[in-house]
């Protein structure tokens, strides 16, 4: 017999619910992940020292630093054999790599699915999506995700903006998903060669970073569709962890496989605006505690116009430089110097930036430090080149190496 | 309907529950698992006033029932059909089922009750055929029927089931599943503790796992019916036949 959506369910139950799913998490990470068995046993707490969900707030948090330090097999909680698919992201030292047991991916489509329905797509839309290969299992959720609604997908490939735009009006796509960058990318694009943009779209689906509320109306005006923002993190669940309904009154976490708590990011005390800390409630073969997302977010309890009773976040600019995103892939400071480590064996002064034109690939300013100099002009050329392929093969990125004189 | 919270329970020096929480919604069947000395008739028994927990709270239609009689809680709408059924064995079916309602002769009389054995009966068919039989009699199958109705009889709205499939024959096991779910759609909500994983989950709504006192596991029935790890645990030799 099939279970009632939880999205509706009475505010005053689901401090029950969370309960239980908190517990229900916590015992499993004790007794099924060695890596948070020793953190809880560190912490002098047990799976029923949780009482209520704001009883979570006196358990360790999990950092990407976690996650990549005890790769590879130290944070499952099924055996291996139970995981149908593992998704590999750059870090260092070790990548961070998540596997899914057939239970996490029927979650993660209905997740999806519920994503793509509350923002109006249906049967008989047909999506396009632009989103770079660095975000190839983004691509792979909403792909399913939309095809198990019924809808027609075009899925990306590394073509030019030109080809998207043709594509999308040879096939009178209705639906367009991508990334704030990117979209305004295709926009520039079709002003200067003059071609026009898909009458044929109603919708545009944004995720992958924030947008701000000016480029938002624009992007609404000229395209003229209207718009829907998500909120994902491929390491936790993708796109469906946090979408906005027809209200757009900020966007509605998927409530019912993720606890969220909003922390200052530097002491830790709850408050309504912060960083984002995500438990998961149902993911099986890698669950995570108190996942320190990086994200700056508002939180919003009362109830929604549309009926939904979950929290809704509204996303807010990153404050502090850890981390960059272009087109929408994720550039974390830590991973950048961890592969800048690699590569030159120390860490070099460097400056990444990242201009707000889409079309201009990030540049790499490293300072010209003794041990990094060379008196050829072309070894140094092919020592800019190295790191320039370094750092493609590693984000799925172009970038452009410059010297700076120390 | 039912919400439990973070439920302590010991025996002396024993602990047997670990902070449970669960709940069960009006007009759901929901399913508890787990493999022997989890903890999981020891919960039954705590909801319906046998045991003292140490610490938590159980919550009827928002009402704290912690520490209640179990007269009072038979008044107040729950049932409780025990694990071995612990029917009377020297008394006919029908005085069986005459005592299950025996709180409420005083104040609703003979008619009110004869009315509702006639509603029994159209249930359990089997047994107006042998309502002057000694239960003692009775097969195993027609016990356990027995005490499913006798349980109805107090009127319950909610109705916790101790193993009713317990050493009884698949085809009997069958029809009382069936049963559970016609009860369950005549309005009675249902807590059901139970052995036989697969057809306990193929009725209920939601099913929750239970492993040495604490809660593991919580999700739609249909889906655990078709996870891993339960089906190692829980399904055991049934795995195969529905895996084919």
């Amino acid at each position: 017999m099939e279970q009632k959506d939880l999205e509706y369910l009475p505010e005053e139950d689901w401090q029950q619910w969370h309960t239980e799913l908190l517990q229900a998490t916590l015992t499993r990470l004790y007794h099924r992940v060695p890596f948070y068995r020793e953190r809880l046993e560190k912490a002098g707490l047990l799976p029923e020292d949780l009482a209520a969900p704001e009883d979570l707030a006196r358990f360790p948090t999990t950092t990407r630093e976690d996650l990549s330090q005890h790769y590879p097999y130290e944070l499952f909680a099924v055996p291996l054999r139970d995981i149908v698919r593992l998704h590999v992201f750059p870090w260092h030292p070790n990548p961070i790599v998540k596997g899914y047991t057939r239970q996490d991916l029927e979650a993660l489509r209905k997740l999806t699915m519920r994503f793509l329905a509350a923002a109006g797509l249906r049967s008989d839309d047909i999506l396009h999506i632009v989103l770079e290969p660095g975000m190839a299992v983004w691509i792979e959720d909403l792909k399913e995700g939309a095809e198990a609604l019924g809808v027609t997908v075009i899925p990306p490939s590394p073509r030019r903006p030109e080809i998207d735009l043709r594509i999308m009006k040879d096939f009178r796509a209705s639906a367009l998903v991508t990334t704030p960058s990117l979209a305004l990318r295709l926009l520039k694009v079709s002003e200067r060669q003059g071609l026009a943009l898909p009458r044929s779209l109603r919708l545009l689906l944004l995720l992958g970073e924030p947008v701000s509320p000016g480029e938002r109306a624009l992007l609404e005006e000229v395209f003229g569709v209207e718009t829907r923002l998500s909120y994902g993190i491929a390491e936790i669940l993708g796109p469906g962890m946090a979408y906005e309904c027809e209200a757009r009154q900020g966007l509605h976490l998927a409530a019912d496989h993720l606890f969220a708590e909003v922390v200052d990011p530097e002491t830790g005390k709850p408050g309504p605006e912060g960083e984002l800390l995500l438990t998961t409630l149902r993911v099986r073969a890698n669950p995570l505690l108190r996942f320190r997302t990086g994200d700056r977010v508002r939180i919003h309890s009362e109830r929604c116009l549309c009926g939904r009773t979950t929290p809704r976040l509204e996303i807010l600019e990153p404050g502090h430089e850890e981390r960059w995103s272009f087109r929408g892939v994720k550039i974390y400071r830590k991973a950048l110097e961890g592969l800048l480590r690699e590569v030159y064996g120390s860490l070099p002064a460097y400056r990444l930036r990242i201009e707000g034109d889409p079309e201009a690939e990030p540049v790499l300013e490293v300072r010209m430090e003794e041990t990094l100099f060379h008196p050829s002009i072309v070894a140094l050329h092919e020592e800019a080149h190295r790191l320039e392929r370094a750092f493609r093969e590693f984000f799925g990125l172009p970038c452009r190496v410059k010297w700076v004189e120390a | 309907m039912l919400e439990i919270r973070n439920l302590h329970l010991a025996y002396g020096k024993l602990v047997v529950l670990r902070g449970i929480s669960l709940h069960v919604a009006e007009g759901e069947i929901v399913c508890l698992l787990g493999s022997n000395g989890a903890g999981k008739s020891s919960l039954l028994l705590a909801i319906m006033g046998l045991h003292r927990p140490y610490r938590g709270r159980i919550l009827f239609e928002g009402e704290d029932i912690t520490g209640a009689s179990p007269q009072y809680l038979v008044r107040r709408g729950l049932a409780l059909v025990p694990e071995g059924r612990q029917i009377f064995y020297p008394l006919t079916v029908e005085e069986n089922l005459e005592l299950g309602a025996y709180h409420r002769w005083r104040e609703e009389g003979r008619r009110a009750i004869q009315a509702d054995l006639q509603r029994v009966y159209e249930l359990f068919p089997h047994l107006r055929e042998r309502r002057r039989q000694k239960a003692g009699t009775l097969s195993g199958g027609e016990q356990q029927m027995l005490a499913l109705a006798r349980a109805f009889m107090a009127r319950p709205r909610l109705l916790l089931l101790d193993e009713p499939s317990l050493g009884l024959a698949p085809k009997i096991v069958s029809l009382i599943m069936r049963t559970i779910v016609r009860l369950n759609q005549e309005g009675l909500t249902v807590l059901l503790v139970e052995q036989n994983a697969r057809q306990a989950l193929e009725i209920a709504h939601r099913a929750y796992v239970l492993e040495t006192g604490r809660i593991v596991l919580e999700g739609p029935a249909r889906e655990l019916l078709h996870d891993e790890e339960v089906k190692r645990a829980y399904l055991g030799k049934d795995y195969r036949e529905f895996t084919a």
